[in-house]
Order: structure tokens, then C-alpha cells, then sequence
């Protein structure tokens, strides 16, 4: 069961490293932090560290707005 | 040895390479990429038993994210 | 050592393996509102993983954490993503 797990999510979170790296606007980079978010909260719940997982997964997407904040800025400039 | 800290080193090292050589050259692309770092270093911070550490460390990294834009959306643009 | 066939363990290979498809999707994908949508085929996924992890009454709060966090995050960049090129 374990195994399963750590295999998985191991390959959810390099493939989303290797999503950032590669694309070029700023909203598919997002979009790679959000998979690699995505790969490493679980491990973390399955450590056992529960409050940990909340609060990471709380403030996960307060980061994101507020580099939105700056990406959307230059769209919109006129 | 645990799987979480193979990980993490793997994330670590990739994130701040990346952040280190950019394909594109500007603020925003280098922050995302030092996010990549600090998530790293988080999953190392994982493998040993430390539960308030963790907390401070992410805490303080969604703090100094903040901040970081706040100094990129008034500085000028570079090259 | 993991059993092949275990009938307690059928949701989790189809969550994992739904998880690992919706990200191979993302990845090559040209538009960005058609990777939007795998995103949130992968926030389900991931979901599902999360609360069959282990039994305890905590893993509910943070499956329920991360659903509400994610979801708002996607659509957070779904909307500003819409909404920059429709003013202009």
C-alpha cells in the first residue's frame, strides 16, 4: 500500500518541477505549482503530520493569489 | 534510507538550479522557481521530527513571498 | 510484497492512477484554459487520496483543507487568466 503511495506522488511532483521548468508564461508555471503542490500534501498527511497538511494547504493558495497579483498586472497595463 | 528525503534533495537541487539558470530572464519566472526551492526544503525538513520548525519555516516563506512581490511590482523592470 | 489483487485497494489504484493520467494530460497540453479543466481533474484525484490515506479523524479536515484551497486556487488563475485578455 505504502509503495503505491510513494510512487505515485514521487512522479506527480517531478513531472510537476519538470512542467515549470519547461513553459514559458507565467500562468502554465503556476499551473506546474499547483501539480507539485498537489504531489507533495499528501506525503505529507501520510507521515502523520496533519496540522502541517492544513496549514500548508491554507496558505498554498494565498502565495498564488498574490503572485497573481503581479502577472495580471502586466496584462491590463492601459 | 527514506523516501521523503530522496525526494526532497531531488526537489532541492532541481529548484534551485532552475532558479539559478532561468529560461526566461525576469522577476516573476525567479520567484516561482525559488517557491520550488522552499517546497524542497520543506519535504527535507519532513524526514526529521521537528513539528514546530515546520510550521515557522512555512509560515515565514508565504511572509517573505509576499513581500518579495510587493518590491517587484514597484521596482522597474530588467533587461 | 503488495498483494496484486486486494478488493480494499481498488479505490486507491483508480484514484492514482486517474491522478497520474490528469497530470500526463497537463503536461502536454498546448492551451491553458484546456489544462485548467486536468487541474481539476487532479484536485479530485488527489482528494480521494488523501482521505483513504489513513484512519484517522483528522485526515477528513485536511482532505476538506486542501479541496477548498486548491479549487479556489484554480480558479483564481482561471479568472485572471480570462479576465486580462476580455478587457483589453
Amino acid at each position: 500500500m505504502n509503495e503505491f503511495y510513494i510512487i505515485i506522488l514521487g512522479l506527480i511532483a517531478v513531472l510537476g518541477v519538470i512542467s515549470v521548468y519547461i513553459k514559458k508564461s507565467p500562468f502554465d508555471k503556476l499551473i506546474g505549482l499547483a501539480i507539485m503542490m498537489g504531489g507533495v500534501i499528501p506525503l505529507i498527511v501520510l507521515k502523520g503530520y496533519l496540522d502541517v497538511a492544513i496549514l500548508v494547504a491554507i496558505i498554498m493558495p494565498l502565495t498564488t493569489i498574490f503572485i497573481l497579483q503581479a502577472t495580471g498586472r502586466n496584462t491590463d497595463e492601459s | 534510507m527514506n523516501p521523503e528525503l530522496i525526494l526532497g534533495f531531488i526537489i532541492l537541487l532541481a529548484g534551485v538550479a532552475a532558479s539559478a539558470f532561468p529560461r526566461e530572464r525576469d522577476y516573476i519566472s525567479r520567484l516561482i522557481h525559488v517557491e520550488i526551492a522552499g517546497t524542497g526544503l520543506m519535504l527535507v525538513m519532513l524526514a526529521y521530527d521537528e513539528t514546530i520548525a515546520i510550521l515557522t519555516f512555512v509560515a515565514v516563506t508565504a511572509i517573505a513571498t509576499i513581500v518579495l512581490i510587493r518590491v517587484i511590482e514597484r521596482g522597474e523592470p530588467c533587461d | 510484497m503488495i498483494p496484486l489483487y486486494d478488493a480494499a485497494m481498488i479505490p486507491v489504484y483508480i484514484c492514482g492512477i486517474v491522478a497520474l493520467y490528469a497530470v500526463i494530460r497537463i503536461v502536454t497540453e498546448k492551451k491553458t484554459l484546456k489544462k485548467l479543466v486536468f487541474l481539476n481533474v487532479m484536485n479530485f484525484a488527489i482528494t480521494g487520496l488523501i482521505v483513504l490515506s489513513i484512519p484517522d479523524i483528522m485526515a477528513l479536515f485536511a482532505g476538506i483543507a486542501y479541496f477548498v484551497g486548491s479549487t479556489l486556487e484554480a480558479n483564481a488563475i482561471a479568472s485572471t487568466y480570462a479576465g486580462g485578455k476580455t478587457n483589453e
